[in-house]
């Protein structure tokens, strides 16, 4: 821990680019606080989720925090849980993001569940255990604890047995969690397009794209883009595991396509279909989330690490494309075609667009994410402690 | 204790939403674009004039189906949604924290937020209204002028419901994905 008073905690150095980050972290803390406050106003008819939407914008960036931190979680794990040396300067940097993404994440999401109070009294009291989101939830819970704990034993008091065992722990823990979040939606009965092993393999798979995305920025930002020789190679191996897992994606996301397709199955093919014609997919999921990264890793060889740091922004841009299409695109199909009433068209494909509010809630999770971490790094030495 | 369901003489149905109007009355269901515990879904004739088929014209009344195995009751997380004792599903206001899960998980949308509990809310059969008080039919059945409804106990099989069943073709919706509905439509 690094000895700190107030004052030095809010003074940085007045580099156009710090300069830059203060102010999206202020105004995204800004937002956060007045959506927050929208909600407590108004409750859910602050959101535009409806009786056949209803799930939004919230629950994708509750899903894209979380799968932030598990992603970190897996990475730090190759140095610190499996013991490969270039990586083990990760652990302390990549575990304190995934407690701030996962924080954040139950931040944005107690401001979308209804009642989080009861939530947490019947979670314990009546268990649903047939429930995904009962596992998921819980799950998440201890994996926090775990993570802290795994924390705690990095870089406050150092003690790698501890932190290792804890490690192994988390990442456990964060995995079973991780998979039964892709439950929640592969486990859908009435939702054809979601429904099926695809999302709980997909999501651990996905967060790990996140999680090497989260540290090439971190680290573009900690050096400030001037690499020791120790980082540069960490992150060139990075960069082939992650140019692996970009193109196992795209394997995967080839076969889910073409399954959904072929044969013609009712609401299946006709969602996966449309969905795929939306911008939000081809050009946010594919162009951003896998091929611009992906090309800069194979025709670099994985070694230009610079240009991999920019491609990492496009890659988080697409994976919160992935995120949005992920919610909207299970429930896009109605369940009911008939129409209600006469003054009303037959029921198509469902049309959701976020409210203020919740782009505000969502997207100033970011904002807390940026904030916890700058404290973060002020308060901890995130770096490699040599006594490690 | 009894296994309530409903049969639908569906063919009968004349589009009145007398039904509609009933419930809300019955159950309090306040006014607003996504609160209604039923509906009638209808489907326009199909063709070009003049070869309109007048059979594919179809008044659908539905609400929820009161599955045997609900999907809405699996995926809760705090068992807020439950079977009572006469197999309707139910939502117990007090343990719902509104994570709308099951609207998601429902394959019939039969699921809406009541705005004054701020909780999930559907057809109960008239279950605290109506069988509350010792009455054998639901609102909707009550009111319907042509009779289209028959309410009643599945497991009793000299009730009216059991007799149109084992006498009458019908068909479930969505009966593939194996959530046991419990409205039955005559055809
Ligand atoms: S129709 Fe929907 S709400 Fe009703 S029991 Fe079945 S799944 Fe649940
Ligand atoms: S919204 Fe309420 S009834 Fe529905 S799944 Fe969640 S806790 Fe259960
Ligand atoms: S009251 Fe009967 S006839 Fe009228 S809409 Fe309802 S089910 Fe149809």
């Amino acid at each position: 821990m690094n000895s700190f008073s107030v004052k030095q905690l809010f003074t940085f150095e007045k580099t156009p680019l710090n300069l830059l980050m203060a102010f999206i972290t202020i105004g995204l803390l800004a937002a956060f606080a007045a959506g927050a406050v929208a909600y407590l106003i108004h409750g859910h008819h602050a959101y535009n989720v409806t009786r056949q939407h209803p799930w939004g914008l919230l629950i994708s960036m509750y899903v894209f925090f979380v799968v932030s931190s598990t992603g970190l979680c897996i990475i730090s794990s190759i140095g610190h849980v499996f013991g490969i040396p270039e990586f083990q300067q990760i652990g302390k940097r990549a575990i304190a993001g995934a407690i701030i993404t996962i924080s954040s994440g139950f931040a944005v999401i107690g401001l979308e569940i209804g009642h989080p109070m009861t939530m947490v009294i019947y979670n314990v009291l009546t268990p649903g255990l047939t429930s995904a989101i009962w596992w998921m939830g819980t799950l998440y819970g201890l994996y926090l604890a775990f993570i802290c704990m795994e924390f705690f034993f990095l870089a406050i008091k150092e003690n790698h047995k501890l932190s290792k065992f804890f490690g192994i722990g988390g990442l456990l823990v964060g995995l079973a969690a991780h998979s039964n979040l892709g439950a929640v939606f592969g486990f859908l009965i009435s939702r054809p397009s979601a429904n099926g092993v695809f999302y709980p393999v997909y999501f651990i798979l996905s967060a790990m794209i996140t999680g090497c995305y989260l540290v090439f920025l971190m680290y573009g930002f900690r050096y400030k883009m001037n690499f020791p020789e120790k980082v540069t190679v960490m992150l060139t191996k990075l960069s082939k595991i992650l140019g692996m897992l970009l193109a196992v994606l795209i394997f995967f996301e080839i076969w889910k396509i073409l399954t959904a397709l072929y044969g013609d199955m009712p609401e299946r093919a006709a969602t996966i279909l449309h969905t795929i014609k939306h911008p939000n997919f081809w050009f946010g999921e594919v162009i951003l989330g896998m091929l611009i990264p992906f090309t800069i890793i194979l025709l670099s060889n994985a070694k230009a690490i610079k240009a991999t740091i920019y491609a990492s922004i496009t890659g988080m841009i697409g994976i919160f494309f992935m995120r949005y299409d992920l919610v909207h695109d299970t429930l896009i199909y109605p369940m009911t075609m008939l129409k209600r009433s006469e003054y009303q068209l037959p029921p198509t494909f469902l049309e959701y667009f976020p409210s203020p509010a919740e782009f505000a809630v969502g997207f100033g999770g970011i904002g807390l994410c940026l904030f916890l971490y700058y404290i973060a790094d002020k308060v901890f030495n995130l770096d490699e402690s040599h006594s490690h | 204790m009894a296994r309530y369901g409903m049969a639908l003489n569906y063919k009968n149905c004349i589009n009145c939403r007398a039904c509609e109007t009933a419930c809300k009355e019955e159950n309090g269901v306040l006014l607003g674009r996504d609160n209604y515990r039923i509906w009638v879904g209808v489907k326009e004739a199909e063709g070009e004039f003049p070869n309109i088929s007048i059979m594919s014209q179809v008044y659908h009344p539905s609400q929820c189906q009161h599955c045997d195995n609900a999907p809405c009751q699996q995926v809760c997380p705090t068992n807020a949604t439950y079977y009572d004792e006469n197999h309707v599903v139910r939502v117990n206001p007090t343990k719902c924290i509104l994570c709308t899960y099951c609207i998601n998980a429902c394959p019939y949308d039969a699921r809406y937020v009541d705005n004054r509990t701020v909780t999930v809310d559907k057809c109960n059969f008239c279950s605290d209204t109506r069988l509350a008080n010792g009455e054998t039919t639901t609102a909707c059945q009550a009111t319907c002028p042509t009779k289209v409804r028959v309410f009643g106990d599945l497991d009793d099989p000299k009730s009216e419901i059991s007799q149109l069943l084992a006498t009458k073709e019908y068909r479930r919706v969505k009966e593939h994905l194996g959530t046991e509905p419990k409205l039955f439509y005559i055809l």
